[in-house]
């Protein structure tokens, strides 16, 4: 790349890695490995950097990478994740959701026990704020699979959670 | 989950992602682009691989006849690893007009194949010689020496360096000198210092390409020479 694309590439790293770290986080669950995943994705967008043309689309570009590189993670046979509508045995169980911190856990822990793609849908709606239509792009899927997922995703999250959802709070 | 709102959850989604405890990053943007170009370079070193040990053992598109340097005879016959290495042919209108008609067809001989016979037509040349029994292609004109399909590959055909660098070595021959024919790729910011005689250009991917060429024995001539300026006019926009 030129010094031009890369200061570009710079600024953009500067204002999006923490929040691309917290897209990972709440894909996954684990800040180590979203570190890494944000990390793959921001090395692709440096190697692709002069292809991308359109520099509005950056963040749904990275979107896009990310998201499947979590849920092609959650597919390999040692990582694959099973969606559970009961706890694991020896899970703590859901903390008190009586204040902000305690919201962090039972979220995280309760989106861990979503479907990746259904996770996907959630985070990208919920943290970043994406509209049905822009969720779907960033998939590649159609707006009701957008639409049906949320539903799906947000009964599973019910379904772990059950009224600690309605409990909690925001920090703040 | 129908009392929960958009915004609310949006709102319990940045909470659960804005963790103060959470661990510093584990990386930064050098970090970042080191790996690219780590990535970058070993994508491209294979693609040049490739293409290189395509070019040395497969011999595409690497039969070059060179005419005698002084006799024209089939003795002076040699095959070198790149076409850009072929002398200029005298110039024939008829021989043009073919290769116009036929552009692919006449760049594609690497074949130790007899040739296809097709009746003579009025208006073909007279044979130059005539050709009895088991007639090898190079031999069907006398302005072309012989054809030979893929150079002898050296001892260490293909080297394959740490940092990206990759060489060809062929054994060439041009009339009675005989010799080594070394092509080599150095990725950007790589430099090395040439061998006498050698020759070096910048390329299209910022690396450097060297061509050289050595004598068998010393004292002798080097082979092709006087063709390295074009093979690397060839080499440097391919890689």
């Amino acid at each position: 790349m030129d010094e031009a694309s890369e200061r570009e590439f710079a600024e953009y790293f500067r204002e999006r890695r923490d929040a691309v770290r917290r897209t990972a986080f709440l894909l996954c669950g684990d800040w180590h490995r979203a570190d890494d995943h944000a990390q793959a994705a921001f090395v692709a967008l440096h190697r692709h950097w002069r292809r991308i043309r359109d520099r509005s689309a950056l963040d749904a570009w990275m979107r896009r990478t990310l998201v499947r590189a979590v849920v092609d993670e959650s597919r390999r046979p040692w990582r694959r994740e099973r969606a559970t509508a009961e706890p694991p045995a020896d899970h703590p169980g859901v903390p008190s959701a009586s204040d902000a911190v305690a919201t962090r856990h039972v979220l995280v822990d309760g989106l861990r026990s979503v479907p990746p793609r259904q996770r996907a849908v959630l985070v990208l709606r919920y943290l970043d704020g994406l509209d049905v239509a822009s969720t779907a792009a960033v998939l590649g899927c159609s707006e009701g699979t957008v639409k049906s997922q949320t539903a799906d995703g947000l009964a599973a999250l019910r379904a772990v959670l059950g009224d600690a959802l309605d409990d909690l709070r925001p920090a703040g | 989950m129908t009392d929960l709102d958009d915004d609310r959850l949006g709102d319990l989604f940045r909470a659960a992602a804005s963790d103060p405890g959470a661990p510093a990053p584990g990386f930064d943007r050098e970090s970042v682009v080191g790996a690219s170009r780590r990535v970058t370079a070993r994508r491209r070193a294979a693609v040049l691989g490739a293409g290189l040990a395509l070019v040395a053992v497969a011999g595409v598109g690497t039969v070059v006849s060179l005419p005698s340097s002084s006799s024209g005879g089939a003795g002076d016959a040699s095959t070198v690893a790149a076409p850009m290495l072929a002398p200029a042919a005298p110039y024939d209108s008829r021989a043009e007009g073919a290769d116009r008609r036929r552009p692919r067809r006449a760049s594609r001989t690497p074949r130790h194949r007899r040739p296809r016979r097709r009746p003579p037509r009025r208006s073909d040349p007279p044979p130059a010689s005539a050709p009895t029994g088991r007639t090898r292609p190079c031999e069907r004109s006398s302005s072309r020496c012989c054809e030979v399909v893929g150079a002898p590959e050296a001892a260490t055909t293909d080297e394959c360096r740490t940092g990206g660098e990759r060489g060809v070595n062929v054994e060439v021959g041009e009339g009675a000198a005989r010799g080594l024919l070394t092509v080599e790729y150095l990725p950007p910011g790589v430099t090395e210092r040439l061998v006498a005689g050698a020759l070096s250009a910048p390329t299209a991917s910022g690396g450097t390409v060297v061509v050289s060429s050595r004598p068998e024995r010393p004292g002798e001539p080097a082979p092709l020479a006087d063709r390295l300026p074009d093979a690397l006019r060839y080499l440097a926009p391919l890689l």
